[in-house]
């Protein structure tokens, strides 16, 4: 398998706080990668500097082999977990939003996900509950044609049903060539998908590796494994 | 980049109409309320009254985008950060554009109304209109409309740089300050250096290099139309070269430095 994104000393500091310190990781084409760690240990922050919101404070990331780039943001899709659809647009505006912005966007596909979890496409974003402007994150995120997914909290807020509906989506969308990143609290429900997991605590990295070495070498599930390392 | 401006548009669209349906209305209702002096009182009240509600929108529209988080909508699309300031100066001069037409049409409505209620006689040859305004011009006030279409440029490019200025300021203080309190103080603060910073130097220079520009700033002295546009031409010149500056200052901020 070949590298997709690498991480090289990265380091993020707000005011005096360090966010992140020294993280270097590497992450392989085809893989669904587990972004493990309780609130406040670096997760949103290392996918906001991936995709470019943010800017590091030192250290160099790669995608695909080019450094950060406006260029770069065409080969992730990401989904923040915060709502950060425009308010006052309809679901389908917002469709039509990403069709118009995105050349990989695959219009057909997204309206079927929406039909499959039932979000109206005539609704107003103000309108929706905060499961269906998840359901409709995660729908929008997954409709791109891309390399790297990077998808923060994507079972936040959403249904129990929804949520084995999205991981099931997830699975679907995954090929060899199609590398996902996945944080999220809820360590039983995404476990069963991940190929490799890393674990972030206070902004270093804790540990990572293959999900199943990891289970093998500490006699855990990585649910158990994550309540060892953040106890 | 027309994608940028046509969402900007899209966002913003519903606030427009209310803006103009409102206008219409206030206008009626002064004109039904007090006749001739209504519609005059109302086509000095809409211009002052515009120029704050515009400003308001110009500067939330770019600012929203980097303080709020529907600003990621933008920012995780693969668009540069100078395709990005460009769209919004653009989407800001188009916004600008609208309004001053809306208000060309208040007064031509009202300039039908009130010459009717005064029993003016309405015949407008525009040829004619336009020979009658160079002439009273050329005769009382020493102008032609070469020198009003001068005047124009100049308040157009200014304008340009005002809001590039505003810009610029929201762009610093989410860069290279991000991490400071006090953000909307801040940006002010830098707003207000940035503009005296421009029109120092744009003063400077222009007195360097326009003989004019030393009378322009004695209040005593009265200088011709042909003066005073050959202290406007190197005011639009430099403002245009700062405006230039201060796009390519806030696209490589937007591209490298920014933390939303």
């Amino acid at each position: 398998m070949t590298q997709i994104l690498e991480i090289n000393n990265l380091t993020k500091k707000y005011y005096n706080k360090v966010a992140l310190e020294d993280i270097n990781l590497s992450f392989e084409r085809g893989k669904i990668y587990g972004l493990m760690g309780p609130n406040g240990s670096g997760k949103t922050t290392l996918m906001k500097v991936i995709i470019g919101l943010h800017k590091q404070t030192s250290g160099s990331i790669l995608i695909d082999g080019n450094p950060l780039s406006y260029k770069t943001k065409a080969n992730v899709s990401y989904m923040p977990t915060e709502n950060f659809l425009y308010d006052n647009f309809k679901v389908k505006d917002v469709v039509k939003f990403y069709e118009d912005m995105y050349s990989d966007f695959k219009t057909e596909y997204v309206l079927q996900i929406l039909k499959d979890i039932n979000v109206d496409t005539e609704f107003r974003v103000s309108k929706l509950s905060s499961g269906l402007v998840g359901k409709l994150k995660v729908a929008l995120a997954l409709s791109r044609d891309v390399d790297i997914y990077m998808l923060d909290e994507p079972l936040n807020g959403v249904d129990v049903l929804a949520r084995d509906v999205i991981m099931d989506i997830i699975v679907k969308s995954h090929n060899e060539n199609k590398t996902f990143i996945i944080s999220s609290h809820l360590v039983s429900e995404t476990e069963k998908v991940l190929d490799s997991v890393v674990f972030l605590k206070e902004g270093r990295l804790e540990l990572s590796g293959d999900a199943e070495e990891l289970r093998q070498q500490h006699g855990l599930s990585i649910e158990n494994l994550y309540k060892e390392v953040y106890k | 980049m027309f994608k940028i401006i046509k969402y900007d548009f899209l966002k913003k669209y519903k606030l427009l109409l209310i803006t103009i349906i409102s206008s219409v209305l206030l206008n009626l209702f002064l004109v039904v309320k007090l006749g001739v002096s209504g519609s005059i009182s109302f086509l000095a009240f809409f211009p002052m009254a515009m120029i704050f509600l515009y400003i308001g929108d110009i500067i939330k529209m770019y600012s929203d985008d980097l303080n709020k988080k529907s600003g990621y909508m933008l920012f995780m699309t693969s668009n540069s950060g100078y395709k990005i300031i460009v769209s919004k100066v653009v989407t800001a001069i188009l916004e600008g554009l609208s309004i001053l037409l809306l208000y060309m049409i208040f007064i031509i409505i009202n300039s039908i109304y009130i010459s009717t209620a005064q029993g003016f006689e309405l015949n407008v040859n525009i040829a004619e209109v336009i020979n009658a305004v160079n002439l009273v011009l050329s005769g009382n006030l020493g102008f032609n409309l070469g020198h009003v279409f001068v005047f124009l440029l100049t308040a157009f490019v200014v304008a340009i740089n005002f809001i590039l200025t505003a810009y610029t300021a929201i762009t610093i203080r989410k860069s290279l300050f991000s991490e400071v309190k006090l953000g909307g103080f801040l940006s002010f603060v830098i707003f207000v250096g940035l503009n005296w910073a421009t029109s120092f130097t744009t003063g400077k220079l222009t007195s360097v290099v326009s003989p004019y520009y030393d009378n322009v700033t004695n209040f005593g002295n009265i200088i011709s139309a042909t003066e005073l546009v050959m202290i406007l031409l190197p005011v639009v010149i430099l403002s245009a070269i700062e405006s230039v500056i201060m796009i390519i200052g806030s696209g490589y901020l937007l591209e490298k430095k920014i933390n939303l």
